[in-house]
């Protein structure tokens, strides 16, 4: 746990601005076990302090390597002279952001610093095992990450607060040679709030995700392409988080709303199925503590769920303090900054499509003719909407029933269309636990959701 | 400012004291100037002051490393122990090493000392040449920065090598707009050295800006096709990236299932093509000097004439896999201007796209790219009919290499790579 060494400076806040004084300390630990052999074994540790200071429209920024009071007192200086320097070429002029309450926000868990040998420990006996049972393997990958972030949070006009985001992934993925003696791989990956203690056990449950991965993965080296067009596809949770958060959640961040987002002409409008409603959750979902917990933003603002999307309806943005007043509602803290030298941005955090009534096999019989996509890598999408992910494992759905597996493919559509094609929500939603969202800057995410039944375009070739 | 030589001294004094048997360090101090115009201003002006210590000890043939940006004697001692009971736990590898010598060597290049009010004078001008020669391109974010690095390499086999390197750099997001509709994102970027010309004069804005208000006069079409398609320089450099990671770096070397594994001195690609990473070159603002594991940075060629020359790989996978390890960490691609006009280019299309960006994630080993086309132009006998949405492309990382139809004239030069526009043939283009 680091020293809280700024709580004394509010006193130089600059009473004519806005201020805000943070102190932080990010970990990183990687170790990366390919074919055997430890590519990587690091630890990474960076702490420092800034100041973000608003003045009539514009924001001054500062920061520096260093956790002493001294350094807190120059950056607040440097925050304050480039706020003067900016605000001597703006051209608009801006009101000082609505009043919002004082108060303090202190952490409900603690990051527990685990010994870097007790990590390559279980890289090294999961990599054992899955070498020794599966020889048939032509590469193999067991990573463990871990990104966790400390900070002490003051501000001149919103509340105080000591934040805790431990968390940490681990990454198992194999290839094997597919029929046309091409590789084909998979990966699987667990992880979340804490370290590897908080994750694993048992390690025959991770012995059981290995053999899970490699019999998928063998039925997808017997795959096929899958049929170019648009399809109706049920989307596992794995999938459905991703639309919820790449192809609903930033074109609803206000920042991107402002830049022109499809989101804009549509709030209060029907902009999906009446099935669907999503939420960026703070730090409670269905009963239990999400795995990035936010209770107090960078911004000084006490984290309250998020609703986007109610019954189909585009119900709201997310803010930071800036454009919360600009469309005159409420932030609800997604105002974040990844590391000690990062500004505050808009940013999602438990994002979520909520449960529906069907049960999934119900949803997978009434496919006459098209796919059930069970992972995807990686997600893209832009200001209108339109997304794409890669899709990295799934099966065909002919009369109802699963049939064969399918190979690596992209399906692509355009959000809200997409969510308008909705017809049945499954009833139990599971959470990707391991996102790393990138907008500027990096910053730690989770996605969730149920299966969901629509039409999007598939890729084939 | 600390002084980084009685830094990287300490660190020396430490590695030293605890006997360790091989070891690289880098001690380094950045500074970054940034300005965001968003919203029609000037929005927020940041300055930062960073610095690191970063080590990669060998200790009985076990690899150990770890990183911190504290100069204190005692945080550093703290991170040398944590390297070492890494190492410790890890197992011993003969590949695992460091550089040999390169003596002791002093670079220094582009800008020490930067004129930020020029810096932000120059990006209003920019918002302003914006408004008002490409009325129908609405900016989103604009960030103007000046970044400097001071370092000190130093490892245990007599290299140190000191660097300094500065550069001012500007990017803008923006997407199309007419009122009624907005275009996906698209973005421009550049490194300079000199602010001594407006950025919209930097290569590739003109050409970018044009495109973004281009996006916003649709057109499209059906079913699906095998044709050309044309990546601007841009993109070229994106799906440059995609291939080096399938093709030759690290995890893929590390890969044996790889498709270019064991494929030096053979023919990977079209005759036409050659592809350098050339940091020495004039035309290249983004030199590193000195490789991540310690090599003085030289230039390579990575496919000549089609036929593949090097891989991008570490020192530890040259070694793993016996292969020559890169002495370049990726800086400076370079592919020289070939023979066509892209106005011929174009004029040689039967059917095809022009394509900006492409939204796809990573391939995995077996280069198997699919992919939405972004800020992308359908092109029917020769001519550009229009922008086109939801269109795919897809086609095999390996293959394309082998379908280069042309190279334009045209290059564009970013500082960070000199590309022209490429067309490649046989690529499947899906519509609505």
């Amino acid at each position: 746990m680091i020293q809280d060494v700024i709580k004394d400076k509010k006193s130089l806040f600059d009473t004519a601005s806005q201020t805000i004084l943070r102190e932080q300390e990010n970990k990183a630990r990687m170790v990366v076990i390919q074919q055997g052999s430890i590519v990587a074994n690091t630890s990474q540790q960076s702490a420092g302090i800034c100041a973000r200071v608003y003045k009539n429209g514009v924001y001054g920024f500062s920061s520096i390597a260093e956790v002493s009071g001294e350094a807190a007192e120059r950056v607040l200086k440097a925050a304050t002279e480039n706020a003067d320097v900016l605000e001597k070429h703006a051209v608009k002029k801006k009101a000082p952001f609505s009043p919002y309450k004082n108060g303090m926000v202190l952490p409900k868990k603690c990051i527990e610093d685990l010994e870097q040998k007790k990590i390559i420990d279980f890289c090294k006996d999961v990599d054992t095992y899955i070498a020794g049972k599966y020889t048939d393997l032509v590469n193999r990958r067991v990573i463990y990450r871990e990104d966790s972030a400390e900070k002490f949070i003051y501000t001149s006009d919103a509340c105080d607060g000591h934040t805790i985001y431990p968390r940490c992934a681990i990454y198992i993925s194999m290839a094997v040679a597919g029929k046309d003696g091409n590789p084909v791989e998979l990966m699987d990956y667990f992880g979340g709030n804490g370290n590897l203690s908080d994750h694993v056990n048992n390690i025959e449950d991770v012995y059981k995700r290995a053999d899970d991965l490699y019999n998928t993965l063998r039925l997808k080296a017997e795959g096929v392409y899958a049929d170019a067009g648009v399809k109706t596809v049920i989307l596992d949770p794995d999938v459905a988080g991703m639309i919820a958060h790449e192809a609903v959640g930033h074109t609803v961040e206000a920042d991107l709303v402002l830049g022109g987002s499809v989101a804009g002409p549509n709030l209060n409008k029907q902009v999906a199925s009446e099935l669907i409603s999503i939420v960026d959750f703070a730090n409670e979902a269905f009963g239990q503590t999400t795995d990035i917990p936010v209770y107090l933003d960078d911004e000084g603002i006490e984290a309250q769920d998020a609703v986007l999307i109610e019954n189909g309806i585009l119900k709201s943005y997310m803010h930071n303090r800036e454009t919360a007043d600009h469309f005159g509602v409420k932030p609800m803290g997604n105002a974040r900054g990844w590391g000690f030298s990062d500004e505050p941005l808009i940013r999602m955090r438990n994002t979520c499509v909520l449960p529906g009534k069907d049960k999934l096999e119900d949803m997978i019989a009434s496919v006459d003719d098209g796919y059930y996509l069970t992972k995807t890598g990686n997600g893209q999408a832009d200001l209108t909407g339109e997304f794409m992910f890669g899709i990295n494992m799934g099966y065909e759905i002919k009369k109802g029933k699963l049939g064969k597996a399918i190979l690596d493919t992209t399906v692509s559509g355009v959000a809200f269309d997409m969510l308008k094609s909705v017809d049945m929500v499954s009833d139990v939603p599971t959470w990707s636990n391991c996102g790393t969202c990138g907008k500027k800057q990096p910053m730690c995410v989770t996605m969730g959701g149920p299966s969901i039944k629509c039409k999007l375009m598939i890729g084939g070739r | 400012m600390a002084d980084l030589r009685t830094v990287s001294n300490t660190v020396k004094e430490l590695i030293e004291k605890k006997k360790i048997n091989k070891a690289h360090y880098t001690v380094l101090e950045t500074e970054t100037r940034e300005l965001t115009y968003e919203g029609g201003d000037v929005k927020l002006l940041r300055t930062l002051f960073d610095r690191k210590v970063n080590v990669k000890l060998i200790q009985d043939g076990k690899l150990g490393s770890s990183g911190i940006n504290d100069f204190n004697e005692k945080a550093i001692d703290k991170a040398l122990d944590e390297a070492l009971a890494a190492a410790e736990a890890g197992a011993p590898d003969d590949a695992y090493d460091i550089a040999p010598s390169i003596g002791e060597q002093s670079f220094s290049s582009g800008v020490l000392e930067p004129d930020m009010g020029k810096l932000i004078e120059r990006t209003i001008e920019l918002a302003k040449d914006i408004e008002k020669q490409y009325p129908k391109i609405l900016v989103m974010t604009m960030i103007a920065e000046y970044s400097r690095v001071n370092k000190i390499y130093r490892n245990t086999n007599g290299s140190e090598a000191e660097i300094k390197t500065g550069n001012y750099s500007v990017v803008v997001e923006f997407a199309g707009n007419d009122g009624n509709k907005t275009t996906g994102i698209s973005a421009v970027s550049a490194e300079t050295l000199s602010l001594d010309k407006p950025f919209i004069e930097i290569d590739s804005f003109r050409e970018g800006l044009k495109a973004g208000e281009d996006s916003l006069n649709e057109t499209g079409f059906e079913g699906k096709f095998e044709g050309k398609v044309i990546f601007t320089p841009d993109c070229l450099g994106q799906v440059l990236s995609f291939c080096a990671n399938c093709f030759i770096t690290d995890d893929a070397i590390l890969d044996p299932s790889s498709l270019w594994n064991g494929k030096i001195g053979e023919k990977v690609a079209s005759d036409c093509l050659t592809i350098k990473l050339a940091p020495s070159d004039d035309r290249i603002i983004g030199k590193g000097f000195v490789t991540a594991d310690g090599f003085r940075e030289k230039d390579i060629s990575v496919v000549e004439n089609g036929v593949l020359k090097n891989y991008l790989v570490s020192l530890y996978t040259s070694k793993k896999q016996n292969v020559k390890a890169a002495e370049n960490d990726g800086n400076g691609w370079i592919i020289e201007g070939g023979d066509t006009s892209f106005e011929d280019m174009v004029k040689g299309v039967k059917r095809g796209l022009i394509v900006g960006s492409v939204s796809a994630g990573y391939p995995g080993s077996n280069a198997e790219l699919s992919g939405v086309a972004k800020n992308a132009f359908y092109i029917e006998d020769g001519k550009i009919k229009g922008a086109v949405s939801e269109t795919m492309i897809s086609v095999n990382l390996a293959e394309m290499l082998k379908n280069v139809a042309a190279i334009s004239k045209e290059t564009w030069k970013t500082g960070e790579s000199v590309l022209p526009y490429i067309c490649f043939d046989k690529i499947v283009i899906s519509g609505k």
